[in-house]
């Protein structure tokens, strides 16, 4: 850490990750359940879940905190990454047991990684924040195609229909936008 | 060193959960052996994480913090993930295959047991073997686990991932002196020859 210790919220939230997970903290825990449990769900209804179904994926994601939070690492991910991925790999298995009920295949986000490599020198939660900020330089287009791919759980031939562009424009934007995001990225380092 | 990434779209797809459950095993395996796109993935989670912050929350359940903390108290039940495949790297340990089938002359395939609009396998091509000729209608990711074919596009070896922007009707060829084994998610493609006739008369 360099510098005064900036206080976005993020920080707050790490914080509070860190008190659920050294003494099952429940006042921590709440504080985060009504930032995250309703923007989880309304992600979920976003990407075509009903609203129950939403709910209980919430809910379900909420438990894993609850649960997973000793194995939050603010270097790897901020919090709002981290309740992100927990989500987004329920979804994963939700949808996988609703089709083949009695073969749960595993989820590659479960294979242990090794560190991520080239932002070291930045915090996870500085990159959030620097994500963010980056987020708000996308021209509309590129914001578009990004938001949709997480949105919509769609072939991009699909998007290509929805957004009335070609297929190619639809990737080509999407690289624009990530490379932006990765430069805004690599300022910092 | 690995020279063929998947394209930001596949990798943003990735992290955003919505890749169907082939392509996705095909990806995780290329991440498996690429620091670099693992990094790039990392990225694109960060954007999920900062678009669910800025969305508009939708409120939940009354009792549902009470419901979930009455959950948090009871044990949790174990989560057992077992290998199947203790030879394949990455993500590929945990799948289920089919049997494997000689498709063609030194060509084996052994079919992916997923879900949802893609779907997959492993194929083993024997030396100077060529792929199977094939038009596609969606995205077809294909990641080397050992060997290498060659296409119009460069040389391919273990972790390289191809990513063929819109139809290639020439076939990549193997290159190196062991079978080359790859595994390939399609959403959608057409084969032709004697593959083609297999994949009519199985019903792909």
């Amino acid at each position: 850490m360099t510098g005064a210790p900036r206080m976005s919220p993020d920080v707050g939230h790490a914080a509070l990750i860190q008190a659920v997970a050294s003494h099952a903290d429940r006042q921590a825990f709440a504080e985060l359940f009504r930032h995250y449990a309703p923007r989880v769900k309304a992600w979920l209804m976003r990407s075509g879940a009903a609203a129950g179904a939403a709910e209980e994926l919430a809910q379900e994601t909420m438990l894993m905190v609850w649960r997973k939070a000793s194995l939050f690492d603010g270097a790897r991910a901020g919090p709002s990454t981290w309740i992100f991925t927990i989500a987004r790999n329920l979804r994963i298995d939700r949808i996988r047991r609703e089709r083949h009920p009695e073969e749960l295949m595993p989820d590659p986000a479960d294979e242990p990684e090794e560190p991520p490599q080239a932002d070291r020198l930045l915090s996870a939660m500085e990159r959030e924040d620097r994500v963010r900020q980056a987020m708000g330089t996308l021209s509309a287009e590129q914001a578009d195609v990004v938001r949709l791919a997480f949105f919509q759980d769609k072939p991009h031939s699909e998007i290509e229909r929805d957004l009335g562009i070609p297929l190619g424009t639809v990737k080509s934007r999407l690289r624009l936008a990530m490379s932006r995001l990765r430069s805004a990225l690599e300022d910092l380092c | 060193m690995i020279n063929h990434h998947p394209s930001d779209a596949t990798l943003t797809s990735y992290a955003a959960g919505t890749l169907p459950e082939a392509l996705g095993l095909v990806t995780a395996t290329h991440l498996s052996f690429c620091p670099a796109c693992r990094d790039a993935v990392a990225l694109a989670e960060a954007v999920g994480g900062s678009m669910l912050e800025d969305l508009a929350p939708v409120a939940m359940a009354d009792d549902a913090l009470v419901q979930v903390l009455a959950r948090g108290d009871m044990p949790e039940p174990p989560v057992m993930t077992p290998v199947r495949e203790a030879k394949l790297p990455g993500p590929l340990k945990y799948c289920s295959f089919g049997r494997s089938w000689l498709v063609a002359p030194g060509l084996r395939w052994r079919p992916l047991r997923t879900s949802g609009r893609a779907w997959g396998g492993l194929l083993v091509a024997q030396p100077g073997r060529r792929f199977p000729r094939h038009a596609h209608t969606g995205l077809e990711l294909t990641c080397v686990l050992r060997g290498s074919f060659v296409d119009a596009n460069g040389r391919y070896g273990a972790g390289d991932l191809a990513e063929p922007e819109g139809d290639h009707d020439d076939p990549p060829s193997i290159d190196s002196d062991e079978p080359c084994v790859c595994v390939i998610a399609s959403e959608g493609f057409r084969l032709g020859g004697a593959f083609g006739l297999l994949q009519r008369m199985i019903g792909l």
